[in-house]
């Protein structure tokens, strides 16, 4: 579905991702794990069209996704959810789910999606009228995946969905996303700084560190290597 | 006993002059609450567009007579209305050659924002538009006719003039229908999406730069019926837009930098502040009360009547 070839990213001179290849398969959950500064957000953010590339390739569904510019890229079934929420702070709950569906298959699926996402977080429901930016953390990550539902997706892009939230929290937006994959069918792609989570859920992961793919494979290979046991998951 | 009498009357004529001409302000605030808070550009030639609009609506009813069928009453009123989607054209290109240069994704990284390019820019806008009306439309000061401009509705003791009341009307339907512009369509909540977070919205979908364009262009032109519906109680000449840029930042200001309704509150609280400061300080003195309250607000509640109280930052 997404393929991700020799990807290069640099930010003035500093390179933030080198030589990266990444693969979703349709119906996937594919978790991208790596320490803070990684590269992960850039990685997210070149898929987006938000940063452009040096040199590299992006497709998607055999479409050269490059060439298409950024605010295209939702129409065409990819939500990014941003790190650090960055919900429409001044909108309420109910305005920032219809911003999701500004895409044509989400206008078109409203009605339906629109329970689904109350079901998946009745906060939502509760707050439907309250300023988004009034929320607390945890909620205006809520809205950030409603966000995100909403646009009718094909793939779902989770950036640290746990940033700054609670453990607690943290467990429940994990249940709610492994939920979302399970019943939907959802192809997920997450990064996520929170290794032991997210390669727990993901059938398939990648290890990043300092902008380079130092490791990739199935949720067993990974799980069980003895590198990322004793750096990432303390055993 | 009558002397008091008379400072009640004077009170409530301040008022009601006051109301009258803040509704106008306010809707020439919105305009540039609308380029501020989805752009985050400090535009300096506001004033010299709505300059702008007051020549077109003098030119379409007046000066060419285009509206001259409508009738003295109606004329000025339809003159201002057209004055905006004009200019929101010219807004439209000036931001399409000019100001897209120096703003949106683009410059989110250049040094401070890309401000600095920004308010030469809109500074070198701004003196193109002025001197270019020295040049195209003189220097002699006018003003759209109307017969309401000598009219006055008497309610009870207090003079309410006829063509400022009808602005203040037009004025507040105005705002009104911007104001369901962007809380019900989807196009204005694009432009709030991108006004809050750009970068979330072109997530969801929102062209952004293309949001720009339009805030620009509505912005401008918004600002120019205001001028439109000033230009029939008040003279003008192609300078004017220095004086009113003022009352239009203060009232942004007031209102809450970034607040789109704030900033209608704002201009009608500079309105009231304006008339009223009249009864207590020689009339030169106007725009002098007008930066007392301003200096007050920055300092004692610098995010405004509606600011972004939950910004964090």
């Amino acid at each position: 579905m997404l393929k991700i070839r020799s990807l290069n990213v640099a930010y003035g001179g500093l390179k933030a991702l080198n030589d990266v290849s990444l693969d979703v398969e349709e119906g996937q959950f594919v978790a991208v794990v790596g320490p803070n500064g990684a590269g992960k957000t850039t990685l997210f953010k070149t898929i987006s069209g938000v940063v452009a590339p040096l040199s590299g390739e992006i497709t998607y569904r055999g479409q050269d996704l490059l060439a298409v510019p950024a605010e295209e890229r939702a129409m065409l079934g990819i939500a990014h959810v941003p790190e650090g929420r960055q919900v429409f702070a001044s909108m309420t709950v109910m305005e920032n789910l219809e911003m999701g569906a500004l895409t044509k298959k989400g206008r078109a699926r409203w009605h339906q999606l629109l329970p689904t996402i109350f079901e998946l977080f009745p906060v939502l429901a509760e707050r439907r009228e309250q300023l988004a930016g009034t929320l607390s953390g945890g909620e205006q990550q809520m809205v950030a995946i409603g966000r995100g539902l909403a646009s009718a997706p094909d793939l779902l892009m989770l950036d640290e969905p746990s940033m700054g939230l609670a453990p607690a929290v943290v467990d429940s937006i994990f249940d709610r996303v492994e939920l979302i994959h399970r019943e939907q069918g959802l192809t997920i792609l997450l990064v996520e700084q929170r290794v032991a989570e997210a390669l727990e859920l993901c059938d398939r992961g990648y290890v990043l560190e300092t902008g380079n793919m130092v490791l990739e494979g199935p949720h067993d290979t990974l799980v069980s290597n003895a590198q990322v046991r004793r750096a990432y998951l303390g055993m | 006993m009558e002397a008091l009498e008379w400072h009640i009357i004077d009170f409530f004529q301040a008022l009601a002059a006051g109301l009258l001409v803040g509704g106008t302000y306010g809707l020439m605030c919105v305009g540039l609450g609308i380029i501020f808070g989805v752009m985050r550009v400090v535009n300096f030639a506001q004033g010299d567009f709505m300059m702008l609009g007051m020549y077109v609506t003098y030119y379409l009813v007046t000066g060419f007579g285009v509206l001259a069928f409508l009738g003295p009453y109606a004329g000025p009123v339809v003159g201002a209305a057209l004055a905006g989607p004009i200019v929101f054209c010219v807004g439209w290109l000036v931001h399409r050659y000019l100001m897209s240069r120096v703003t949106g994704a683009r410059v989110v990284t250049a040094e401070a924002e890309g401000h600095y390019t920004q308010i030469i820019m809109t500074l070198g806008i701004a003196l193109i538009l002025s001197n270019g009306g020295l040049i195209l439309f003189g220097s002699v000061p006018l003003s759209v006719r109307t017969p309401l401009s000598s009219e006055s509705w008497e309610i009870g003791e207090v003079f309410l003039n006829q063509a400022r009341g009808v602005a203040f009307i037009l004025a507040v339907v105005a705002a009104f229908g911007l104001y369901l512009f962007l809380t019900r369509s989807t196009l204005g909540k694009s432009l709030r999406a991108a006004a809050d977070n750009p970068v979330a919205a072109a997530y969801v979908g929102v062209n952004v730069d293309r949001c720009h364009r339009f805030a620009f262009a509505l912005g401008v032109g918004v600002t120019a019926i205001a001028g439109g519906l000033i230009a029939s109680s008040q003279s003008f000449q192609p300078y004017i837009g220095f004086d009113f840029v003022i009352v239009m930042y203060a009232g942004v200001v007031l209102g809450g930098m970034g607040s789109i309704l704030g900033a209608f509150w704002g201009g009608l609280t500079i309105g009231l502040v304006q008339q009223m400061s009249t009864l207590i300080l020689p009339y030169q003195l106007q725009n002098t009360a007008i930066f007392v309250v301003f200096l007050l607000i920055v300092f004692f509640k610098p995010q405004g009547m509606f600011g972004r109280v939950w910004e964090r930052t």
